[in-house]
């Protein structure tokens, strides 16, 4: 090789990279808009948050291979809270000072929820909350930026309470009905058992509370709260137990026959369904806020299969929720023509979402969607089609029945 | 309250004293002989379990026994590269420094065990023998809870044979007492260190491959067991073995009693008890005071 050739070729070399390089620093500056997700990664409800967490990528993956928004790719960011809510406050803030993230998407703890929200309100931000679902995030902590795609607080326990009354209570043949509760001792746990006994009560159910725990969240030693519970002899027990906490209490609760002493009201969704298997206890009245079986909007079935090829697990209902919540800002970013979260959050209010569970609708007057909750039945039958268990049956209790008015929201509202 | 109620919630109380009691012994082991608060305790016991889980896992059920081994000698292996690696350095250092040399180590193991073992919670089968449930008259209580209980008892006594009759477990007490004068008279004390911390680490992880199949395997753990069981090391007085067992079956007596009796106030009662043995007895029930 002449020098001559040589020297075109490092020039032509450096024109080439050059022009590479430029191009990308003009593509990085215009065209990435980043959106934030601030939620638990670690400790023992990680898998909420994992999940959930992968659910919001796998969305912004699918509008981002689909050209993103107003031609912009759309980038996430995300930290670990650590379930506290200082820990989450600082994440948001650094998210959108730093990041300059125009939409955060909220955790796993309600806790954090409300102190999530109140930042990214400060900061004129959006905030989306789709797994924790804390019914101030619509009520006392309200602000207009904020909205829940999630059952909250008061929705999920009505519904357990309107199947109870419709599909159980009647079995009872005019026998008072005894039931127990456990529910973990926090803000969630006490406030879900109290909207559950009220609204059994409002539904004429003829019962009688014989017993009432509530253990630490994150226990890992439930044997002394599930003899007392047998000790109350109940006939139902409400146990509103999540995540990895629950497949504790119930593997500790098999060892005392609990489950034919008694019958067991529980969320016992994908997770606990997928690391109990057939020991999951058959027959249990059972609650998810979105489970992957009875979903059926449009895409649902696309996002079902390819979640399942990316992740190797079927999804959870965080994951679901945090695909829907990013639709939800999606659509609301087109119908703005803007990221700005004041245009975004008004075209928002009110508007109906096409989603993968079908439409829903986030009302004006306190931006909670109008999700149903399912209850059902489980069977602890391997379904030949998922390879694990899910319900035998599934009910969808419609929000039409379980949503306060918009008049009570108001009045909690600032 | 029925008789059989009662007895059932006795011996749930002792199911609970005797997961607390084997991970609190080691704990307590190590502070005593090394004056080292070891926050990472609960990461051996997180993954003690997790390796027990793994090994199932990989090879079936009947391999829960093998684990039940070879899982503890796997985490006191990591917990003697701990030692060497970080604690020796911060032995001349002040308890703030070696508290968070072991909250670093705690906060890195933890991260180890989501890139390892990812978030999902896991399950591991109760062995077939042990799966079963005993009868009390009306009432039922797990078989395996019970062997919990024998498995504490059994730590206990070889505990108690160690630091009585053989020449480590004399080593291990005279560092309790006063090390200087321990290396002065010609041990090792460098060593002895090492191997207490390796003996805490196995202590640990046998507590969490021991209630493997009665949990959620998943990477809360070592942040959940960790305060339960500096409360027993406390009520019994730290550096001792004798005090760990009483401390564990105080806290699951007190717990007990507290959700039978008020249930709203159940997680308070462990609390009360450390708070009722402290102001009695300062240095915990079985504790001398440092001296300085």
């Amino acid at each position: 090789m002449t020098q001559d050739l040589r020297d075109k070729g490092i020039a032509a070399a450096l024109i080439l990279l050059l022009g590479v390089t430029t191009l990308n620093g003009r593509a990085l500056a215009e065209d990435a808009v980043t959106i934030g997700v601030s939620t638990t990664l670690s400790g023992s409800i990680a898998e909420l948050g994992r999940t959930g967490l992968a659910g919001v990528q796998m969305a912004v993956d699918q509008l981002n291979a689909t050209g993103g928004l107003l031609n912009k790719r759309i980038k996430v960011v995300s930290a670990d809270d650590g379930a506290s809510p200082a820990n989450g406050a600082s994440n948001v803030r650094h998210m959108i000072l730093s990041d300059k993230a125009v939409a955060i998407f909220g955790p796993v703890s309600s806790a954090v929820g409300t102190a999530e929200e109140t930042v990214a309100g400060q900061y004129k931000t959006l905030f989306v909350a789709f797994t924790s679902n804390d019914i101030k995030i619509t009520t006392t902590n309200f602000n207009k930026y904020a909205f829940q795609v999630v059952p909250n607080t008061v929705m999920e326990p009505r519904a357990i309470a309107y199947y109870f009354a419709e599909n159980v209570a009647p079995k009872a043949g005019g026998k008072r009905i005894k039931i127990a509760t456990i529910t973990p001792n926090y803000s969630y746990g006490r406030d879900t058992v109290e909207v559950f006994l009220k609204t059994l009560k409002e539904l004429k159910v003829d019962f009688e509370v014989v017993a009432q725990e509530f253990p630490q969240l994150g226990a890992t030693d439930y044997t002394s709260y599930i003899s007392a519970l047998l000790a109350a002899h109940p006939d139902y027990v409400f146990a509103g137990i999540y995540g990895g906490d629950l497949i504790t209490f119930t593997k500790q609760a098999q060892g005392f026959n609990f489950f034919t002493q008694t019958h067991i009201m529980a969320p016992y969704g994908r997770q606990a369904m997928r690391a109990l298997g057939t020991n999951i206890p058959d027959g249990a009245i059972a609650w998810d806020r979105a489970p992957f079986w009875a979903e059926k909007g449009p895409g649902f079935a696309e996002f079902l299969s390819s979640y399942h090829t990316k992740m190797n697990a079927w999804p959870s209902a965080w994951a679901i929720m945090g695909y829907s919540a990013v639709q939800a800002w999606a659509y609301a970013v087109k119908k703005a023509g803007s990221f700005e979260p004041e245009k975004v959050a008004a075209a928002l209010s009110g508007a109906t979402v096409s989603t993968i569970r079908g439409d829903i609708t986030l009302r004006a007057c306190d931006h909670q969607a109008d999700v149903p909750e399912y209850v059902g039945v489980v069977s602890a039958q391997v379904h030949p089609q998922y390879g694990q268990p899910i319900y035998s049956q599934t009910v969808a209790i419609p929000a039409s029945k379980t949503m306060i008015t918009c008049e009570e929201a108001k009045k909690l509202q600032p | 309250m029925s008789v059989e109620s009662l007895a059932v919630e006795l011996l749930s109380a002792m199911t609970t004293a005797g997961s607390l009691f084997i991970i609190a012994a080691g704990l307590t082991l190590v502070f005593g002989a090394m004056r080292i608060a070891n926050i990472a305790h609960g990461s051996f016991y997180m993954y003690g379990a997790f390796l027990v889980s793994t090994i199932v896992s990989s090879f079936g059920g009947g391999a829960f026994w093998v684990s039940l081994v070879a899982a503890p000698l796997i985490v006191a292996t990591l917990g003697m590269v701990v030692e060497v690696t970080v604690l020796r350095r911060v032995y001349d250092k002040d308890h703030l420094t070696q508290l968070l040399a072991t909250y670093a180590v705690f906060l890195i193991l933890a991260d180890l065990a989501i890139r390892f073992w990812g978030a999902q919670s896991r399950a591991v089968p109760t062995p077939a023998i042990l799966s079963g449930s005993m009868r009390l008259g009306a009432a039922s209580f797990p078989v395996y809870d019970l062997f919990v209980v024998g498995a504490a008892a059994a730590i206990g006594l070889g505990l108690w044979i160690l630091l009585r009759f053989t020449l480590l477990g004399w080593r291990i007490l005279a560092a309790v007492e006063d090390s200087e004068m321990l290396a002065a008279k010609g041990t090792n004390v460098r060593l002895l260190y090492t191997m207490v911390f390796g003996l805490g680490a196995l202590l640990a992880g046998f507590g969490g491959a021991v209630v493997a199949p009665l949990q959620s395997i998943d990477t809360g753990l070592d942040a959940n067991i960790i305060v339960a069981a500096f409360i027993v090391v406390v009520i019994g007085g730290l550096g001792s073995v004798a005090g760990a067992a009483v401390g564990a079956m105080i806290v699951g007596l007190f717990q007990a009693l507290g959700i039978l009796w008020t249930p709203s106030w159940a997680p308070a009662y462990i609390y009360l008890a450390m708070i009722v043995v402290l102001e009695i007895r300062p240095s915990g029930l079985f504790g001398t005071a440092e001296m300085a």
